[in-house]
């Protein structure tokens, strides 16, 4: 694989009071392939941002390397093959979206106006880059940062949260925006906390926890394992019994059968065997796991290992512990 | 340096927007109108007491206006991510910094060019018939005021790479306070030799590392007719030189600093 980001054992450590360091970022290794839309996905805290600062080379690794387009992460030349959209950006607020435009096409040494104003098109601002940004709402200043980050044709973008905060509209605009350039052949890095967002558009994703990947790989691989609901009537004893079989749930009440599998079995089988015995099928469900699942059994699972408190609030604002160390202590 | 003069271009059109600066300004100018009409409180000669007293806010109005501008440039860029997305572009930290700094004396200039225009126009408009020769001098110091301006700057740029805004605004006008003030005070005790040794080499390590702001104030030879600057020419060129080169200094170690910097 082609890869256009690569950690080894990457480390960033802060220093804290009385000489206690903060690990942010503990032995993370991380590959993204040239042209995927990797999503990079975690909670609060988590690192997420940090790492990115690393691979733009705004702050220094600790220890570890990190190699960006096949050059190391900060070389000055990658950054003229990048772009990066940083979470709840702001921008300077007197210039017009043009204005804002010309100066960063400035920074590449870029002088086409023509291709400013083809970029602000693109992200619907077509009627509005004459007006000062103080004047644009959110999704619109999100929309002007996506256009700035395309000036100079990356082949690879960093976006930090690019759908949050949004209104659906501004959200769709922008989810629509990244997909077209998977097709375009970028590579796309996002990290964000929309997890639907992420698993609508994400080719591969990593799920960090505490500096650590808990979670790494294909989205079809790491959701695989759902489940399938077929329902049919006039099934009698003897085929609920021929169908029963570990893995399975099965249930008969007045001939209707509920059989609930894993997606991994033999769906079509089943089906044939029941339409033999003339029973009807009324309805194939299939239950699959949600990235938001994903998320919180790794999440939940690596801070159970590590004794590590979750809290969930209730209604009276008091944090009730749910991993299984505290549940222990609770009994 | 395309990617500096870009940033310095962009930090003039935002520092000439700052409105805690316009209201600065706008009282500077305000005091250098009124100024002519506090010349009846005193009996002295009106055209020393106009000359001392306009001079006085021009400088002191600009000293405000540099730290304030400046100490505020880089957090401000860091707390706004501004600074992210300009640093994943291809510019290197000095550029950015560099292109901070030349924007700060770019704003400073365009706010000094228009305080020194209305001071000119007062004091020709009041003391009619002041000769050229005296309004060509009244010109010529706040030139010397935007080199020490400048020097101001490049202190509060070098502070702001390492401390937070409010510590560098003390700090910076310390620095600006003993360079202009107490200059002499130092020169004084380290010269005095009954003082103890320590007290002497402190005082001499303090006017070796604080800038010599005192000798950009040339406005004497304007106010009081009588004194004269000998080689007057070759004085200023010696400032101008001393300056750039204290800017360099400051600028370059501020670089190294913000080089390291985690922002």
């Amino acid at each position: 694989m082609n890869l256009a980001i690569e950690t080894k054992k990457l480390v960033k450590t802060y220093k804290g009071r009385g000489g206690s360091g903060i690990t942010v970022v503990d032995n993370l290794d991380l590959e993204v392939g040239a042209g995927e839309i990797f999503g990079f996905l975690g909670p609060n805290g988590a690192g997420k941002t940090t790492t990115i600062k690393i691979l733009l080379g705004i702050i220094a690794a600790t220890s570890g390397e990190a190699y960006v387009l096949g050059g190391e992460a900060g070389d000055i030349e990658v950054h003229r093959r990048l772009s990066y959209l940083p979470e709840k950006p702001y921008y300077y607020e007197y210039m017009t979206g043009l204005e804002l435009m010309r100066f960063y096409a400035s920074l590449f040494k870029i002088k086409d106006e023509a291709k400013c104003i083809e970029l602000l098109r693109r992200v619907n601002l077509g009627n509005d880059f004459n007006r000062p940004i103080s004047q644009y709402s959110k999704g619109m200043q999100q929309r002007v940062g996506l256009a700035q980050s395309l000036l100079n044709d990356p082949e690879l973008l960093f976006l930090d949260e690019p759908t949050g905060g949004l209104d659906p509209i501004a959200h769709i605009e922008i989810r629509d925006l990244i997909l077209q350039f998977r097709e375009e052949g970028k590579t796309v890095f996002i990290s964000s906390h929309e997890l639907s967002d992420v698993e609508r558009i994400c080719d591969r994703v990593a799920i960090i926890n505490k500096g650590q990947i808990v979670a790494q790989g294909r989205l079809e691989h790491l959701l695989a394992g759902g489940r399938v609901e077929i329902t049919a009537d006039g099934v009698d004893q003897a085929m609920h019994d021929a169908l029963m079989a570990p893995e399975r749930v099965v249930s008969l009440k007045s001939g209707r059968l509920i059989l609930d599998i894993a997606d991994t079995d033999d769906v079509n089988s089943i089906l044939d065997s029941l339409r033999t015995k003339q029973c009807k099928v009324q309805s194939i469900i299939p239950r699959r796991k949600r990235l938001e699942d994903l998320f919180i059994e790794a999440v939940g699972a690596d801070d159970v290992a590590k004794g590590r408190e979750r809290g969930r609030m209730t209604e009276k604002g008091e944090a009730v512990a749910v991993t299984e160390t505290k549940e222990e202590e609770n009994v | 340096m395309h990617a500096v003069f870009a940033i310095a271009r962009t930090t003039i059109g935002e520092a000439i927007r700052r409105r805690v600066l316009l209201v600065i300004l706008l009282i500077a100018l305000l005091l250098l109108v009124v100024a002519p009409g506090m010349n009846v409180l005193t009996a002295r000669q009106s055209q020393t007491v106009l000359t001392s007293l306009i001079l006085g806010v021009l400088q002191l109005s600009s000293a405000v206006i540099a730290i304030v501008l400046t100490v505020y440039m880089l957090p401000n860029e860091v707390e706004r991510r501004t600074i992210y997305t300009i640093l994943s572009k291809p510019v290197l930290r000095w550029q950015f910094l560099l292109g901070k700094y030349l924007g700060a004396v770019g704003a400073l200039g365009l706010m000094m060019a228009m305080m020194t225009g209305t001071m000119i126009l007062v004091f020709a408009l009041v003391q009619r018939g002041a000769s050229t020769d005296l309004l060509t001098g009244l010109a010529r110091v706040p030139i010397m005021f935007f080199v020490q301006m400048c020097l101001l700057a490049a202190v509060a740029v070098f502070f702001s790479t390492f401390v937070q805004p409010v510590v560098n605004f003390f700090l910076s006008g310390g620095v600006y306070l003993v360079g202009t003030v107490f200059g002499s005070l130092f020169s004084t005790i380290s010269e005095n030799q009954n003082l103890p040794m320590v007290a002497k080499i402190g005082s001499n390590l303090i006017m070796w590392l604080v800038p010599n702001f005192a000798q950009y104030n040339v406005q004497n030879s304007v106010i009081n007719q009588g004194s004269v600057i000998v080689s007057e020419q070759v004085y200023y060129a010696q400032m101008v030189i001393y300056g750039i080169v204290y800017i360099s200094i400051l600028l370059l170690a501020g670089m190294l600093i913000f080089d390291r910097r985690e922002v």
